[in-house]
């Protein structure tokens, strides 16, 4: 039995409605609860910040895509290089670090709990391969289906549960959380050259458009009951105008579920663009942010932009090649049989361009104009966007008017007429940060109930201590102190053990991945359907047998059971 | 200020030795610096002999001198900003990495990667210089982007790799694929050079040597009397093969008039 006790707190926890309030947490054996005995170890937050530890509901940390960015940018590797000591591995890279590095960086900004944007289930050894090496964080995957054959033949015969049936095989036999879907149809279409414009655009050769893929997959997800929604990432990603599409799309979504939303759209940033070229692209994060204020069914994060270099990496194929030819650098774009694609290119996001100044503005003008702080989260869509460690700085300009105004003022001129971030005065508050990097996203994830992003009795022991005295500091003039804060926590502790102190890792960590198993009945379970099975066997250069991933690869893998309602 | 520095024999000659400590500024404040010769930390003393003569008040000021055997000492001068270094033998690979200011002259040969990703100030190598010589690093895509580097010997293969600013100028002949994904600057080829400038973007390279295996996608737009040279030079344009508006010359084989 070991405890735990973190006295003089001064803890922000929306779930359970508190809100500074100055309390003692007591941890036994990984768990929070009442009380513990008088032996328990003491850790004195000396009345700091104390939050449930961070969750990133869409970061790209592991996986074939992010390997091969590191395959591609040996230049990045000089960056970011710690020698080993004590308990701490090697760790090099900035924008696409080791995994060691990406895993002790999140624990340093009291992050616990990280979901991967996008796992390519044919590739899943890997990407588990990769949790296990990224010890501090629990890791949950995105598994992808947006160009998923079988999915896409159901989804043309109307037959929901089907696609119901086939998720969940697929989700049990790679052990992954929920449903992402990136650029639905668009990525198959790049199979064969091509891309979908809009959502009622057919996918050659399947006969389906991405509008029909996304309701029946919702439909499918709340079948299966499965935690979390589906994870979108829209279509006509980085399109001038794209915003129509984007408000097509959210308009598609019934309110299907009490407890969460029907739909989680990510790195909106990049789908809320007007104007019909580079030229007079701007911001329409005003129609996004209405939409989704009028919509209780939908979350979205940010995908705000930070400047600098970074690497660019989706499972959006077509828009890399559009990017590849804008920048005649580096490039990759992969086929996954079967299932969806992929592309990395690197890019540099400068305040010398007008286009890369609308799209920093625009995400936080999502963050502000959208009145739920449940509904619009904080990410970068790491690294897309920015790599994680930029976070503090963000949660620095939601925060504060003035460095807003300081960082405005030495953009390209152009930024004021095509976007309103001069215009708004909100600031957020210590509550809304928590909620939009941690409550907000336990729930739209689904896993409060395993005790993650609150501080309640009976939560998981993931605390993060940042040394910040929310009471004396006023972030909106003292946001230096904000970012440097968030920057680097006191303690980190995760399943109540003390894993980072002051920015130092002190543990070898034992991260779980989380991992669904819905339950279908029998006679719709596609593993005995003689078709799939034909299909899967003439298809794939795998054999069925072979494709689920063993638990070896999961050492510390945690199933969550569900039953469908079919 | 002059510090020479000696190398002593040494039992185990064939360790390399890191030395990024040896740039001018810092031994402004004394030769108490650390190198790394294999895997381990050492001090400076341990493997030269260190003589300082005279004094100096700025790092402008400060010489180094390297004598003995150096050809694989590594790092020397990386991220020199100002000084004069000069090595009288050969040196190791990666000398004058990132250097932005000041002047490193060598004697003898440069191993690989002399003057890499330079910023500003100067290399002379009066012998050869190894492969990549003044080019970027792995997946950099903006190699030197200015100063100087002449070699007054043969360059390796990968010489001036994407040159983005400076001037390069090689009196003896290229290796393979000489100033590759050229961005920018100018490559001056006193001798030959095989498969000059793929993918060039901009900038402007020279070869008054032959040129072997010449890429197909250059255009040829006419030809330049250079009078500082008494030559006359074919133009090409290029590489046309990604959007390249890059400038090659190649002196023509009809003598000027």
């Amino acid at each position: 039995m070991t405890e735990l006790m973190v006295k003089n707190a001064c803890v922000i926890d929306p779930l359970n409605r508190i809100n500074t309030e100055m309390m003692d947490i007591a941890i036994r054996d990984g768990r929070i609860v009442e009380s513990v005995s008088g032996n328990a170890d003491v850790i004195d937050a000396k009345g700091c910040l104390t939050l449930p530890g961070g969750i990133d509901s869409h970061t790209h940390v592991c996986g074939t895509k992010v390997n091969f960015g590191r395959y591609m940018s040996p230049e990045d590797m000089r960056a970011g290089r710690t020698a080993r000591s004590g308990k701490m591995h090697v760790t090099s890279g900035y924008y696409v670090p080791t995994t060691y590095g990406n895993s002790y960086r999140y624990s340093r900004m009291g992050y616990t709990t990280l979901l991967e944007g996008a796992m390519a289930p044919l590739e899943a050894r890997h990407t588990h391969e990769e949790f296990t090496a990224t010890p501090h964080q629990d890791m949950l995957a995105n598994t992808l289906f947006d160009g998923n054959w079988s999915v896409m033949e159901a989804v043309q015969k109307g037959d929901v549960r089907r696609v119901a049936a086939i998720v969940a095989w697929t989700l049990t036999a790679v052990k992954g959380y929920s449903i992402k879907l990136t650029n639905p149809g668009g990525t198959e279409a790049w199979g064969w050259g091509e891309d979908v414009t809009s959502i009622h655009e057919q996918v050659p050769n399947f006969n389906v458009t991405p509008a029909e893929i996304i309701t029946a997959m919702i439909a499918a997800n709340e079948m299966l009951r499965l935690p979390h929604s589906v994870h979108l990432h829209c279509n006509n990603l980085g399109k001038p105008g794209n915003y129509r599409t984007t408000l097509e799309t959210f308009d598609l979504v019934p309110d299907r579920n009490k407890e969460r939303q029907s739909l989680y759209a990510t790195h909106v940033q990049f789908h809320a663009y007007g104007g019909t070229t580079w030229r007079n692209i701007n911001s329409k994060a005003e129609e996004i942010a209405r939409s989704v204020n009028a919509k209780p069914q939908i979350v979205m994060d940010m995908g705000q932009i930070m400047f600098g270099r970074t690497m660019t990496m989706t499972a959006d194929g077509p828009m890399e090649f559009k990017l590849y030819c804008l920048h005649h650098n580096k490039w990759s774009n992969h086929d996954v049989e079967l299932e969806t694609g992929s592309g990395i290119i690197p890019v540099l996001y400068s305040k010398k361009s007008l286009v890369n100044c609308v799209m920093w503005a625009i995400g936080l003008e999502l963050a502000l104009l959208t009145k739920n702080p449940y509904q619009c989260l904080l990410a970068t869509d790491n690294p897309n966007g920015a790599p994680f460690v930029k976070y503090p700085e963000i949660i620095g300009l939601l925060m504060s008017k003035r460095y807003r105004d300081e960082e405005f003022a030495t953009l390209h001129d152009g930024t004021g007429q095509r976007t309103a971030i001069s215009s708004i005065d909100r600031e957020m508050d210590w509550n809304e940060i928590a909620i939009m990097t941690r409550a907000g996203q336990a729930k739209a994830l689904g896993i409060t109930t395993q005790g993650k992003g609150h501080l309640g009795v009976g939560a998981e022991a993931d605390v993060a201590i940042y040394p910040i005295r929310c009471r004396d500091v006023d972030p909106s003039t003292e946001y230096r102190k904000v970012v440097e804060g968030f920057q680097k926590t006191m303690y980190t502790i995760k399943r109540g053990r003390v894993i980072a102190r002051e920015g130092e890792i002190i543990v070898e960590g034992a991260n779980s991945t989380f991992w669904v198993n819905p339950s279908v009945p029998e006679e719709i379970s596609v593993a005995s359907d003689p078709e799939f099975v034909k299909k899967f066997e003439e298809y794939y250069t795998v054999r069925m047998s072979n494709y689920p991933v063993q638990d070896v690869y999961l050492p510390r893998g945690k199933c969550i059971r569900t039953e469908a309602v079919l | 200020m002059r510090v020479i520095l000696e190398t002593k024999k040494c039992s185990k000659p064939f360790l390399p030795i890191e030395a990024e400590s040896i740039i001018p500024r810092n031994f402004l404040k004394g030769t108490d610096l650390t190198v790394y010769e294999g895997n381990k930390e050492r001090a400076l003393s341990e493997l030269f002999w260190i003589f300082v003569e005279g004094t100096a008040v700025s790092p402008d000021k400060v010489e180094v001198v390297l004598k003995g055997d150096t050809s694989r000492v590594k790092r020397v001068g990386e991220y020199m900003d100002t000084g004069t270094i000069r090595i009288v033998g050969d040196i190791g690979m990666h000398c004058g990495n990132f250097m932005s200011g000041g002047l490193i002259e060598i004697g003898g040969n440069a191993d690989a990667w002399l003057g890499r990703e330079m910023l500003d100030g100067s290399i002379i190598c009066r012998g050869n210089a190894g492969h990549y010589c003044a080019s970027g690093y792995r997946g950099e895509k903006h190699g030197m982007k200015g100063g100087r580097v002449e070699v007054m010997g043969n360059a390796g293969d990968f010489c001036a790799e994407y040159l983005t600013g400076g001037e390069v100028y090689i009196h003896g002949s290229c290796g393979d694929m000489a100033g590759v994904e050229m961005k920018g600057g100018q490559l001056v080829i006193g001798g030959d050079a095989t498969r000059p400038c793929g993918n060039m973007k901009d900038g402007t390279c020279m070869i008054f040597g032959t040129v072997h295996r010449m890429l197909p996608t250059f255009t040829k737009t006419g030809t330049q009397l250079l009078p500082d040279h008494k030559v006359a030079m074919e133009v090409y344009t290029g590489d046309v093969a990604n959007r390249g508006k890059g400038t090659l010359m190649v002196s023509s084989r009809v003598p000027a008039r």
